[in-house]
């Protein structure tokens, strides 16, 4: 399902540049959740940008469902984004001007989106238990709510793929459980997922657990 | 590029400010400038042929007299040069003493068979010193140099260009029949004038005219031009100082990270506001001066040709220290504007600082809570289900953004709103200035032709098929005899005025008889005359009639200064006064018809404008630079709108980041731009109409001509221009920000937020 190969990313320059990413290379299968674990600033989070085409490597290639990811342009990276990639951050990114429900199905407003975006985000919603709260806005939820509202946002367009940078890092232990469960739970429907953490308790769901050092994934 | 952006707002509004000084000051103060310059008289006194020392000795004689000359003036001269050619001329042979016309070009008169010509002239016919002219028809002269005499408007604006020559070029005395007083109080020109008159016998027709008289008149020349032009001055800064004071706040707002910062690490408020008010202030100075000093270049070409047909100069290097004003004001304005916000801002709390200002963000966020408290989540959950669509869509998404940031919203709906009132009066002001000149109902006139032909003739006239109404109309110049000097225009008709000539009745009603008046606004205010007063006018001939004023008339015509009568008095006082027939066509005749058949009774007939046919062309001009200053109005419009949209998304640039990860591209973030603009320019399109509508359209008509009813009110189509207009000026503002935020990687959007 992804298959990344030789990526390199460095951040700033001359004497100041820090290579985050050095020749990193990564094979997630359809149905599998894989843990990427690092230190603070190891480049975890840059290798989730750089595969779901939120960030550009200097060197490598990324291909996600068959699609290259890199070398391509902002128009056609946008299109894989939006049908084959899904996104969840670790502070959950909600709209403070939508509702809950708003949120889920921002992603069903832009253009070219999929038609059945709309009630497959209405689905998640109840599926996820939401709908109570459904209408309520951001700053009326609670953390694991907001993350489950970021979740359903992630998969409103049924994406082959899953990047989820610290899903849990914000939640209390109750509500990181229930969310943790979810990914499982969305592995076991055939989608692949990329989790970054520095939780044990997360990693421990993963079928694969790496660690990145001096910029390259090795087992952990 | 933020610094860019804010310095073109400066640039932009301090062009506007220039342009607006120059042409106000230029023209608020050209008169002044060109009199003192030319030494123009206090008095000119016009009378009948006289010996110079006849004139002399009564003159000699007046108390506050400082200094005399004498001129004779010839009327209807033939002047030919350069392939030109006139019978309108007027010859002035100065006799001696001081001049009253300032020499611009070459030198003043010294011997025989020299003339100086008037500015407008030399410059409509090309001469200039050196070149030949001949006088009379069979007198040749060299032109020794050009002159302006500020008391009157130049040639072609005037159709009798004016020549000086010397006495030297006349072997007898020259009898005079027009004297110039300087007087040493000019504030007592009045008692002055009433003892000259006391003292005239002897000399007929005499008449007055002071350097006041002369400046009103070349008011009425100009007319309401110059009054709209310093209206749109007022307006025009006004809506300049809106725009600073709204793209500072901007850039504080935008800064207001960076403060809370700086708080947090041991500032003091007063030192982030003095850093914030140098840092406008070195923005502020070298963008104001540029656009200062563009506009004040672009306008002066245009400003001094208004100015030239004026006979008025330009201000030259008097306009530096006011421009320097302006920079200083500019300036003081946007480091004001700047540092008030910072101030503001730096005296909260750090940590309320660094939350965000006074952008709308919730209250109570809470993040890392797991478990809310069940009063909020009733009151969530207790909230109806809406319509999602509507609520949730880009547009709609974009417009929260916007409102989000409600002194900003407001700052730039005021600015824009401004603007587009300005772009709707403009070009309802040329809209106007073009019905002036082609339309004779817009100073309500009803009648389409005029003929000179007997008054005798009005049956014939009247049985023309096409022709739905004539009747003689009677026209003299008059003074008003209680105030010298104050002159009138008096226009007669036998029976109801108002079929031909039906200006709006302000105060009192019609006349009913040929004892009765209805003078004009402008006339009433000048003499302070209200119904029930007694109006006395001296004609021509010296001869006075008196009239019971029966109503005040919202009339354009002669800046207000007409008296409507019966034509009974009139004649009986003047019994040569001048007359036309009023023609008025029936509705759908054929004009050329009704044309031919006037001609066979005599007389061609002339066409009724509403401004007179030398006046035209210059109102044409007017109306295109009305136009242009509209089209610049409205860029300021389309800088205000990038510049709201960039803040927008600049402040938003997680949220926009956001929606380009979950695929959106950049249509979708167009959309939501746009959402952002529209939620501003539609509610400033509205306001800027109603703005034009309610409060400039009837300011600048007061200003222009309180005594008239001038509709400035925009037409459905002028509004539909600024409405539609503002609508593109979003899309464009839309499609470059939109562009502009694309280029930045996701990523920098989502670690922001």
């Amino acid at each position: 399902m992804v298959t990344a190969r030789g990526l390199v990313r460095t951040f700033g320059e001359g004497r100041a540049a820090r290579r985050v990413l050095d020749g990193t290379a990564l094979d997630v299968e359809a149905g599998e959740i894989v843990a990427v674990l690092g230190r603070s600033g190891s480049g975890k989070s840059t290798l989730l940008h750089v595969l779901g085409g939120l960030d550009r490597p200097d060197a490598g290639t990324v291909e996600v469902a068959g699609r290259p990811v890199t070398g391509v342009g902002e128009r056609r990276l946008s299109a894989l984004r939006r049908r084959h990639i899904g996104f969840v951050f670790q502070f959950f990114h909600l709209l403070p001007e939508l509702t809950g429900e708003g949120n889920v199905l921002l992603p069903a407003r832009v253009r070219g989106a999929d038609p059945e975006a709309p009630a497959r985000g209405r689905a998640l919603v109840d599926r996820l238990g939401l709908r109570p709260v459904a209408d309520s806005l951001p700053h009326h939820l609670s953390g694991g709510e907001q993350q489950r509202f970021a979740i359903a946002r992630a998969l409103v367009n049924d994406p082959a793929l899953l990047l989820a940078d610290e899903p849990t890092g914000n939640l209390d232990v109750e509500a990181g459980a229930a969310v943790l469960a979810l990914l499982r739970e969305l592995a076991g429907e055939g989608r692949a997922i990329v989790l970054v953490t520095h939780e044990a308790n997360a990693a421990a769901i993963a079928d694969r657990v790496l660690r990145l050092e001096a910029g390259r994934l090795v087992p952990a | 590029m933020r610094t860019v952006l804010a310095a073109l707002g400066i640039f932009a509004a301090s062009l506007v400010v220039g342009t607006a000084v120059t042409v106000g000051y230029g023209l608020a103060t050209g008169f002044d400038r060109a009199a003192r310059e030319a030494d123009l008289p206090h008095v000119i006194a016009r009378f009948d042929r006289e010996a110079r020392e006849t004139v002399d000795e009564r003159v000699r004689a007046l108390p506050n007299v400082a200094a005399r000359s004498y001129r004779h003036e010839e009327k209807d001269v033939d002047l030919r040069a350069n392939g030109h050619g006139t019978r309108k001329g007027v010859l002035h042979i100065v006799v001696d003493g001081r001049r009253g016309y300032a020499v611009t070009e070459g030198r003043d008169l010294r011997g025989p068979d020299e003339v100086v010509v008037e500015r407008g002239l030399a410059r409509e016919w090309g001469l200039s010193p050196g070149d030949r002219m001949r006088v009379f028809g069979g007198w040749d002269v060299r032109v020794v140099g050009v002159a302006i005499e500020p008391d009157n408007v130049a040639f072609p604006l005037t159709v009798t260009p004016r020549v000086y020559t010397s006495e030297a070029s006349w072997d007898h005395p020259v009898s005079v029949n027009l004297a110039l007083l300087w007087l040493v109080d000019p504030d007592r020109a009045d008692i002055t004038l009433t003892q000259a008159r006391a003292t005239s016998f002897g000399i007929g027709s005499l008449a007055f005219i002071t350097r006041a008289g002369i400046e009103v008149l070349l008011g009425q020349a100009a007319g309401i031009v110059i009054a709209l032009l310093v209206a749109f001055s007022v307006v025009a800064l006004a809506a300049a100082g809106t725009m600073l004071a709204a793209s500072a706040q901007a850039e504080v707002q935008r800064r207001l990270p960076s403060f809370g910062v700086r708080r947090a690490l041991g500032f003091t408020p007063a030192r982030l506001a003095a850093g914030q008010a140098a840092e406008a202030a070195l923005l502020a100075a070298p963008a104001a001066a540029l656009g200062l000093g563009a506009g004040a270049l672009a306008v002066a070409g245009p400003s001094g040709a208004l100015l030239a047909q004026l006979n008025e100069l330009p201000p030259g290097a008097a306009l530096l220290p006011v421009l320097a004003a302006c920079l200083l004001g500019v300036t003081a304005l946007v480091t004001a504007a700047a540092t008030w916000p910072a101030w503001r801002a730096a005296r909260r709390p750090p940590a309320e600082i660094l939350r965000g200002g006074d952008l709308a963000r919730p209250r109570r966020r809470r993040a890392t809570t797991s478990s809310p408290p069940t009063a909020a989540r009733h009151a969530a959950s207790s909230q109806p289900a809406s319509p999602a669509r509507f609520r949730d869509g880009l547009l709609a998404t974009g417009a929260r953004f916007a409102l989000a940031a409600r002194g900003r919203f407001a700052a730039s709906v005021a600015t824009i709103a401004v603007c587009a009132g300005v772009v709707a009066l403009m070009l309802a002001l040329a809209a106007l200035l073009e019905r002036l000149r082609d339309d004779p109902g817009a100073i309500g006139k009803r009648y389409q032709l005029t003929v000179r032909l007997n008054p005798f003739d009005v049956d014939a006239v009247k049985a023309i098929p096409g022709v739905a109404d004539a009747a003689e109309r009677y026209q003299a110049e008059v003074a008003d005899s209680f105030r010298l000097g104050e002159p009138l225009r008096m226009i007669a008709y036998p029976g109801d005025h108002t079929r031909f000539e039906a200006p709006p009745i302000a105060e009192g009603r019609r006349l009913r008889d040929a004892s009765e008046v209805e003078v004009g606004v402008g006339l009433a205010d000048a003499l302070g005359l209200r119904p029930g007063a007694t109006l006395a006018v001296q004609t021509e001939g010296g001869t006075e009639a008196r009239f019971r004023v029966a109503g005040v008339v919202r009339a354009l015509e002669h800046d207000g200064r007409v008296a409507y009568v019966r034509p009974d008095r009139l004649l009986d006082a003047q019994p040569d006064v001048g007359s036309t027939i009023s023609v008025r066509l029936a509705p759908g005749a054929d004009r050329a018809a009704v044309e031919r058949e006037l001609e066979a009774l005599g007389a061609p007939p002339q066409p009724v404008a509403g401004a007179t046919t030398r006046n035209a062309a210059f109102l044409g001009v007017l109306a295109t630079v009305l136009r242009g200053v509209g089209l610049a109005v409205g860029l300021v419009c389309l800088y205000a709108l990038i510049q709201a949209l960039a803040m927008t998304a600049r402040e938003r640039r997680g949220a926009v980041a956001l929606l380009r990860a979950v695929g959106g591209d950049t249509r979708t973030v167009a959309a939501v731009l746009a959402g952002a603009a529209l939620v501003v320019a539609v509610p400033a399109a509205i306001a800027g109409v109603l703005l034009e509508w309610l409060v400039l359209g009837p300011l600048v008509a007061r200003l222009a001509a309180g005594y008239a009813d001038l509709p400035l009110a925009p037409s459905p189509g002028q509004v539909a221009l600024v409405v539609g207009g503002l609508l593109g000026l979003s899309a464009a503002a839309t499609a470059l920000v939109a562009r502009r935020t694309m280029r930045e990687r996701v990523i920098e959007g989502l670690r922001e937020e």
